[in-house]
């Protein structure tokens, strides 16, 4: 794997972004106990030296110079480490006591703070420190400075820095190895899966990613993509059954017509009449069998019905029962409408025609003469909706076959040779009844056929 | 009938034109929408065949400018977006009658003729009685009669016969009747209208001395004394 890929990869980008912020917040919170370490380390040492001075004062104003001589002395005597340096000058700046430079060079701070650097002898040695100091009056014109250095604050301070600088180098370094690591990680699963879809283009379908690995995204979208795949399967099996279909279904008249055709050139004879006609006839039966199917795709691949009007289906119900009666009546079968109120829903009256139109088509098809039919418009089981039950006493479709009708071309085998018909009505009225967001069931009306369209 | 075909489709005009020169009319042919307008507005035409969806001004439009222009030759939409929005869209911006490709040309025809004599025969629509032949339709008093026998005929009856009256001597289709009498457009599979019709021959013609409602083969019916044509 090249480092280029690496540092361009989305989550290389992301942990670097991460460790930027980490930095900076360490660098923020590291900071502020530096500021606050010194702060309050100088703050101390100020303090020590104001208490000092108070102290030299109250020896002042008890013992008089004399005592703040002798208790300079003593201080200066004692080899603590962190001990004060006094001067105490007289009215006329002359040095009386302590064990600093009559006037050293002073740099002054604010608050009557001064500052100045002294060489001190240290094991020896000439060490150059830096002090801070602070005058008082005593009376009687004599002053007092108490001076303490501060080599040992700096020093600690210097320390804490270097502490803080190499937590947050660390900080970083860790980061980024992990940011690194991560990074590799998610390229790999992302080569891994780029490889497997590469195996799945070039293998065709019926293949699906390989699960493995623990839980977590990439399982996840492993999952959700053969999900997929299982989906696209079905849908193209659908397509190639529908085509395979279609391809079946015209054959037989199309080579039925081309025979016609050949023999008409053959024949010497004028052209009959009839035999044109049936010609004619055969391919009426194909253009309808197109526009059918043309009709179920629109509906199905369009937009859902949105703002129809209403149509009262009580209405369109008579329309289509009456339409459908002096055919029921030539076969002796007893058509009953059965709509006690009227009842509104939106819809395209033209396609609910037809869908109902179909359906009673198809009940009086595979009704037997004298049998009965009957058309129920009711309100939805839920109280909202409609339903309309269209029952016949033909022989019904065996329960294993009810799904397949609705399959575009699909006919139950024993009506493929006995009724004429494309395969296509109960299509077309599932494609309907879902386009108006209702649903189409075939139930058994014992003995006989009943289709349940549910309409919202 | 002198008809004005505007379709882009060079395979469908050459049929449309072949077929309808075949019946006797004369017919001219542009291939766009802008080719039609000049067309139509250099010459008065019967009837006019327009697509809906064609290079450089579409059928809609045309009929638009057309109606705009005050041109109210009848115009039937030829085209295959077929829905129920698309008819009305159709018939709203002016068309006066529809039709879905792939059609069959007696159809066609059959609503060409209907749309010319709608024009060549004002005031049909205002006539209280229909005649044809010996039969007798009395529009105010819905009363039938042929001869001096009175026919009885149900609500849907008598509006089928109505129908075939007011087209008498032209065929017509069984999508137009069942556009105009039952007033849904729908593709029924079976031959549900031929048993409408058989049921009023029963009542017309059975036990008179000629027919006067024909089948015309590959095509629907006609009404008149066909044979004496």
């Amino acid at each position: 794997m090249q480092v280029g890929e690496v540092v361009s990869s989305l989550t290389f980008r992301y942990i670097a972004k991460y460790v930027t912020v980490l930095s900076a917040s360490v660098f923020l919170v590291l900071g502020a106990f530096y500021l606050f370490f010194s702060y309050t380390s100088f703050k101390e040492l100020g303090e020590s030296v104001v208490e000092e001075l108070d102290t030299l004062q109250i020896v002042y104003r008890g013992q008089g110079l004399e005592g703040v001589e002798q208790y300079i002395s003593d201080q200066t005597a004692s080899p603590s480490v962190n001990r004060f340096f006094y001067l105490v000058t007289d009215a006329s700046g002359a040095k009386v006591a302590g064990d600093l430079p009559a006037a050293p060079r002073y740099q002054e701070f604010e608050d009557g703070w001064l500052g100045f650097e002294m060489d001190l002898q240290s094991w020896g040695e000439s060490v150059d420190v830096d002090f801070v100091a602070l005058p008082v009056a005593l009376g009687d014109g004599y002053r007092a400075i108490v001076a303490s250095d501060y080599a040992d604050i700096v020093e600690r301070a210097e320390l804490v820095f270097h502490t803080l600088f190499r937590v947050m180098v660390a900080t970083l370094i860790l980061g980024i190895i992990g940011g690194f690591f991560s990074a590799s990680r998610a390229l790999d699963q992302v080569e891994l899966l780029n490889r497997e879809i590469s195996r799945i283009v070039r293998g065709g379908p019926g293949q699906r990613l390989k699960i493995e690995g623990e839980a977590g995204y990439f399982r996840a979208l492993a999952i959700v993509m053969n999900q997929m795949l299982e989906q696209m399967e079905t849908l193209m099996q659908g397509v190639r059954r529908v085509s395979d279909n279609i391809a079946h279904d015209l054959r037989t008249p199309l080579t039925r017509m081309r025979n016609d055709l050949s023999q008409l050139r053959d024949k010497d004879t004028p052209v009959e009449g009839r035999q044109l006609e049936r010609l004619i006839e055969e391919c009426d039966d194909l253009l309808s069998t197109f526009n059918a199917l043309l009709r179920i795709s629109a509906l199905e691949s369009g937009s859902r019905l949105a703002t129809g009007s209403e149509v009262e289906l009580g209405a369109l119900l008579r329309d289509v029962v009456e339409l459908y009666e002096p055919l029921a009546h030539e076969h002796g079968i007893a058509l009953e409408l059965d709509a006690p109120q009227p009842q509104r829903c939106k819809g395209e009256a033209d396609l609910l025609f037809q869908m109902f139109a179909n359906v009673l088509d198809n009940a009086l098809k595979y009704t037997p003469d004298h049998g009965l039919i009957r058309v129920q418009l009711r309100a939805g089981e839920a109280g909202a909706g409609h339903s309309v039950i269209i029952s016949d006493s033909g022989p019904g479709i065996p329960v294993v076959e009810r799904k397949n009708v609705f399959r575009r071309f699909y006919r139950v085998e024993s009506s493929r040779t006995e009724q004429p018909g494309h395969g296509l009505g109960l299509s077309l009225v599932q494609a309907i009844a879902q386009y108006h967001h209702g649903t189409v069931e075939l139930r058994s009306n014992q003995p006989g056929l009943q289709v349940k369209v549910s309409l919202p | 009938m002198n008809v004005l075909l505007v379709e882009d489709d060079r395979q469908v005009a050459d049929f449309v034109v072949s077929e309808l020169r075949a019946a006797g009319h004369s017919c001219v042919y542009t291939v766009d929408g802008e080719e039609g307008l000049q067309a139509a507005t250099r010459s008065p035409f019967d009837v006019m065949v327009i697509d809906r969806m064609m290079p450089r001004m579409d059928g809609l439009t045309l009929i638009n400018t057309l109606r705009q222009s005050g041109d109210n030759t009848p115009v039937l939409v030829l085209s295959a977006l077929g829905d129920v929005d698309d008819r009305v869209q159709g018939l709203q911006c002016g068309a006066d009658d529809y039709l879905v490709k792939p059609f069959a040309m007696a159809e066609l025809l059959a609503r060409l003729e209907v749309l010319h004599r709608r024009v060549s025969a004002p005031g049909a629509d205002t006539q209280t009685r229909l005649v044809v032949g010996d039969l007798v339709m009395d529009l105010l008093r819905q009363h039938v009669q042929r001869g001096d026998t009175v026919i009885g005929l149900q609500p849907r009856e008598y509006k089928l016969l109505e129908y075939l009256m007011h087209h008498a001597g032209q065929v017509v289709t069984r999508a137009m009747l069942l556009e105009h009498v039952w007033g849904y457009h729908f593709d029924p599979q079976t031959n549900v209208i031929d048993v409408h019709i058989s049921r009023l021959r029963q009542k017309i013609d059975k036990d008179f001395d000629y027919p006067l409602l024909s089948t015309v083969r590959g095509a629907g019916y006609r009404l008149g004394a066909a044979l004496a044509d």
